[in-house]
């Protein structure tokens, strides 16, 4: 049986823990609904891009596009969106694993991080990181999607790349977020998922032409996809981290539950070990024993 | 007046729901009007000013580079940035006009020519919906 100071100090440090933790998810909680709310606008907006650009490119002919166009190598170039900071669960981990799998099979690539924990990962395993974004993880605006976007169609004009993927964590609900890889570029129809179900289903004229409106399209797609994945991958992380927390204030609630116990246990028998000792003792010299003893010691000297 | 419902939606929120009697839009091939009953049409829109008109009353905003869907039962314009003059922050629009005049001197590539020259219009356009404080009857 453990002494009942250290027991005392493991219910001390257990309570400091808890109270993180229940900051932490409450933390969460405020975070998450604030980038939930985010991603709710976005959507809108970025299904409505899709579904246009889609039309576009599916009921259009003699289209032309630099970023539509198939280049003829396969170098890949991976854009792999985690969290800043662990204590989230899995979060981090299955994001990560899932970009490095694909990596395997496609052995020429560039890749770009946004957050630190898939730098560090990265950087574990020996793979050159060549571009990172930092700062655009915790809160996303549009200013960072376009700073990002603009950046990759740079890299992706010199010809440093043929395709470019996007590795994120999609939110579906608040309990179920899964890694996803979309293809960014080039743009194929079939890759745009169009979840959206326009009412109108007339043909729709472009003006001054498609090819204008693609034009505008285009990098409106771009920047939507990259800000769509940042919020998915921030409302995820938040959302896992509540997660990873409230399973913590549970552990810590049953810890503090059996470690309360025990103290209690221990004072109450240590309690008893004490009257005992005291009522002993009083009975002891209340019936003069001592002196009886003592006697008893002198005769059988 | 015969009236149509339209919306104007950017990524981080929805600017304008409504019933409206026509918007004006800074199409790429030139300004046009938008009124009930519009051939079911996309535009690609730059950088300016929209005016829209409610209840007779018309409006200013700033809209950056997006596009206008023309549907059958109603409108929705789509754009990365919208903004009504107050919430223009001229500063900022000040600023970003001399960041991009100072790009275009410069003048590297033609990718970044672009790409400035819409910074350049955006900035423009902000600072004109500030200063222009268009409102009906003033």
């Amino acid at each position: 049986m453990a002494d009942i100071t250290e027991i005392k100090h493991r219910i001390k440090s257990i309570q400091d823990t808890h109270q993180i933790t229940k900051a932490m998810e409450l933390i969460s909680v405020a975070k998450m609904r604030k980038a939930i709310q985010k991603q709710s606008y976005s959507s809108v907006y970025l299904d409505s891009v899709r579904y246009t650009l889609k039309d576009i490119m599916l009921h259009s002919t003699d289209i032309h596009h630099k970023y539509l166009e198939h280049r003829s190598n396969n170098r890949a170039a991976y854009i792999v969106v985690a969290g800043d900071k662990g204590l989230a669960g899995a979060f981090n981990n299955n994001v990560l694993n899932l970009a490095w799998e694909h990596m395997q099979e496609h052995p020429v690539h560039y890749v770009i991080t946004i957050g630190q924990m898939a730098r560090a990962y990265f950087e574990a395993r020996h793979q050159t990181v060549d571009l990172e974004f930092t700062h655009a993880v915790a809160s996303p605006t549009m200013h960072d999607a376009r700073g990002i976007t603009w950046d990759i169609l740079d890299l992706y004009d010199r010809n440093l790349m043929d395709e470019v993927y996007v590795v994120f964590t999609r939110m579906h609900t608040t309990a179920l977020h899964e890694p996803t890889l979309v293809k960014l570029l080039p743009i194929e129809a079939k890759d745009i998922e169009v979840d959206l179900q326009n009412t109108y289903s007339g043909q729709l004229s472009y003006d001054p032409s498609p090819k204008e409106v693609l034009n505008v399209l285009v990098p409106q797609y771009l920047i939507g996809v990259i800000y769509s994945a940042l919020i998915h991958s921030a409302a995820s992380e938040h959302a896992a981290r509540m997660m990873a927390m409230s399973n913590a204030n549970k552990n810590a609630e049953k810890m503090l539950d059996t470690l309360n116990l025990e103290y209690n246990r221990l004072r109450q028998s240590s309690i008893t070990t004490e009257l005992l000792d005291l009522s002993s003792g009083r009975f002891f010299s209340e019936n003069n024993l001592h002196q009886k003893v003592g006697q008893r010691h002198g005769k059988a000297r | 007046m015969r009236t149509f419902f339209l919306e104007i939606i950017t990524p981080e929120k929805t600017f304008f729901r409504g019933e409206v009697e026509s918007i004006n839009i800074p199409s790429v091939g030139g300004a046009c009007t938008v009124m009930a009953g519009h051939q079911p049409m996309v535009f690609a829109v730059e950088p300016g000013a929209i005016r829209i008109t409610a209840d007779g009353k018309t409006r200013e905003a700033f809209m950056s580079e997006g596009f206008v869907e023309v549907r059958p039962d109603e409108t929705i314009a789509f754009s990365q940035a919208v903004e009504w003059p107050e919430d223009i922050n001229e500063r900022r629009a000040v600023d970003a006009k001399e960041r991009a005049e100072e790009q275009l001197r410069r003048n590297r590539s033609a990718a970044e020519y672009r790409l400035n020259r819409v910074a350049l219009a955006r900035a423009f356009a902000r600072l004109k919906v500030k200063h222009h404080n268009y409102m009906s009857g003033d």
